[in-house]
């Protein structure tokens, strides 16, 4: 029990890391409709920023996090002014394909800047290891469990409580009806992007510190993470997408624990196969399909 | 106050508007009547921006509004109710009156008018902190309404907004039309239902294949005849 209780906890920890990296997909798929394949590069781009900051400077934690988000961003930018901007309206494969060519480029980009694909990166507190009662607790995940939610929170402001929110979640819902009253849905498409990339730099960092290192192999598994996580919790709802990332983290460290390391790679997949035969739209399914296909017939 | 004129819109190469030229005059329920596909929504979406026309213009009080952005259309006070409402299902009846408000940035302004929306719509009231997407089709229709109001229109544009509604729904919706009307909003309605916008309408037009063929006051043509264009199209343009 104290075992399973355990895994729960580790679970939860790592899963508030997956939910930013499913918000940051998320975010992108709801107001633009289109799968952003390079999510994880991109991000990946920033982790790698913040490895060389730190490797040259033995910079500390703080320029190490700005670094990080701020080559995100930039790499977001790339991509979106690429992949999505540049397409035309309804261009939905068009995009996601050049995003898949965007995610190589930027994977070869890095292979060939970092020849040794795999950089140390500074951790976010010193490490060390505490108990309460029968359990323990590492300071590092503990650190990244309170800043994952930290933003969790504040991005649940953001989209509740700003202008800016209700304009992504109109355009999310209806984006004809939101041009209409006056929304300039490119616009908004363009900051949430920038914001899904800012987030996706911060998962990515709290990752990469809490590993203390940061491997080329990691981009793949990011874009995986977020996107099976998006899935779990239903394409296209927030609230879904931290729903999603802490699943995922539970069920593939409770995987582990029982059945070993190899186990838990399959045990995204296996969840995800088991998820869209049982409850095809994800955990909070929202009829997007649905209400999508009334709203384009008449157009 | 709203001239339409020679206005050809395209998709592609098909062309669904083929030269309307239109007129909506202040103060009153003007009602665009014609066939599916005749460009009707077209035309509401040309009008509101959404829809680049490729040829003609659109002047609303002297100024030329063809090809400008939704938001500037918006701004000059002209706003549209879409077709199939296309209310935020997710969001709270509250924020979709709020993201009607968007190109607003008066707050205390835009709290007001939403307490004008409730006084005028009690049911959005009662129901202002539920998502949009529990309502009925009737109160969704209202929340359409009066999320486009939010922007206080000098012309208020609405596409079909009795389609997929109860007889008796209807009716209250007309109710509101002739209301919002005798307030002083000018009213552009497209309808398939001839028969309830022959009753609110001071002048109507019937589109056919992307071509005005008539123009008139209700009692001019037969409703009969009207009913039969409206649904079918007039032989001769077929």
């Amino acid at each position: 029990m104290v075992t399973f209780l355990q895994s729960l906890i580790d679970g939860v920890t790592i899963g508030s890391a997956y939910a930013l990296l499913a918000l940051g997909f998320t975010l992108i798929f709801g107001v633009l409709r289109r799968l952003n394949l390079a999510y994880g590069s991109s991000i990946l781009v920033g982790a790698f920023a913040g490895a060389a900051v730190f490797a040259q400077w033995k910079a500390g934690g703080w320029a190490v996090a700005a670094a990080t988000l701020a080559a995100a961003v930039a790499a977001g930018v790339y991509v979106e002014r690429l992949c999505f901007w540049a397409m035309r309206k309804g261009a939905a494969i068009a995009s996601m394909v050049s995003s898949f060519a965007v995610w190589m480029q930027l994977e070869e980009f890095l292979a060939l800047l970092f020849p040794g694909r795999t950089l140390s990166f500074p951790p976010l507190v010193e490490r060390s290891v505490f108990e309460l009662g029968p359990f323990q607790f590492r300071t590092e995940y503990v650190a990244m469990l309170a800043i994952a939610t930290l933003l969790v929170v504040a991005l649940e402001w953001t989209m509740r409580a700003t202008r800016f929110g209700l304009a992504v979640r109109a355009v999310t819902e209806h984006p004809e009806a939101a041009r209409a009253m006056g929304v300039p849905v490119a616009r908004i498409a363009f900051w949430a992007f920038v914001l899904a990339s800012a987030i996706g730099g911060a998962a990515a960092y709290l990752m990469a510190s809490a590993e203390e290192q940061v491997t080329l192999h990691s981009g793949m598994q990011l874009t995986f993470t977020g996107l099976i996580a998006m899935m779990i919790g239903g394409i296209g709802s927030l609230r879904g997408a931290v729903a999603g990332g802490l699943v995922l983290g539970v069920v593939e460290t409770l995987v582990q624990a029982h059945f070993g390391a190899t186990a838990r790679e399959i045990a995204a997949f296996g969840l995800l196969f088991l998820l869209l035969v049982l409850r095809p739209g994800g955990l909070l399914a929202q009829d997007f399909a649905v209400r999508e296909a009334a709203a384009l017939r008449r157009v | 106050m709203l001239e339409v004129s020679d206005i050809v819109t395209s998709y592609g190469k098909i062309e669904a508007l083929k030269g309307v030229s239109l007129e909506v005059e202040p103060g009153k329920i003007t009602c665009l009547l014609g066939p599916n596909g005749a460009g009707k929504t077209t035309l509401m979406m040309t009008v509101a921006g959404i829809l680049k026309p490729r040829r003609g213009s659109v002047r609303f009080e002297g100024r030329d509004l063809a090809g400008q952005a939704p938001r500037r259309i918006v701004e000059a006070g002209i706003a549209l109710v879409p077709e199939n409402r296309l209310v935020f299902p997710n969001m709270t009846v509250a924020e979709n009156l709020a993201a009607g408000a968007f190109t607003r940035s008066d707050g205390a302004g835009i709290a007001e008018d939403m307490e004008r929306m409730y006084a005028r719509f009690p049911r959005l009231k009662e129901r202002s902190t539920q998502a949009a997407g529990t309502l009925s089709g009737g109160e969704q229709q209202m929340l359409a309404v009066a999320r486009a109001l939010m922007v206080r229109p000098k012309l208020l544009l609405m596409d079909e907004p009795s389609v997929g509604l109860a007889p008796l729904v209807v009716e209250e919706i007309f109710r509101i039309i002739r209301d919002l009307n005798r307030d002083g909003t000018t009213i552009f309605l497209v309808e398939q239902n001839a028969h309830m916008a022959l009753q609110v309408a001071h002048h109507f037009y019937l589109l056919e294949l992307g071509k005005v063929t008539f123009s008139g006051a209700p009692g001019q043509l037969a409703e009969a005849e009207v009913i039969q264009r409206a649904y079918l199209g007039s032989k001769k343009t077929q």
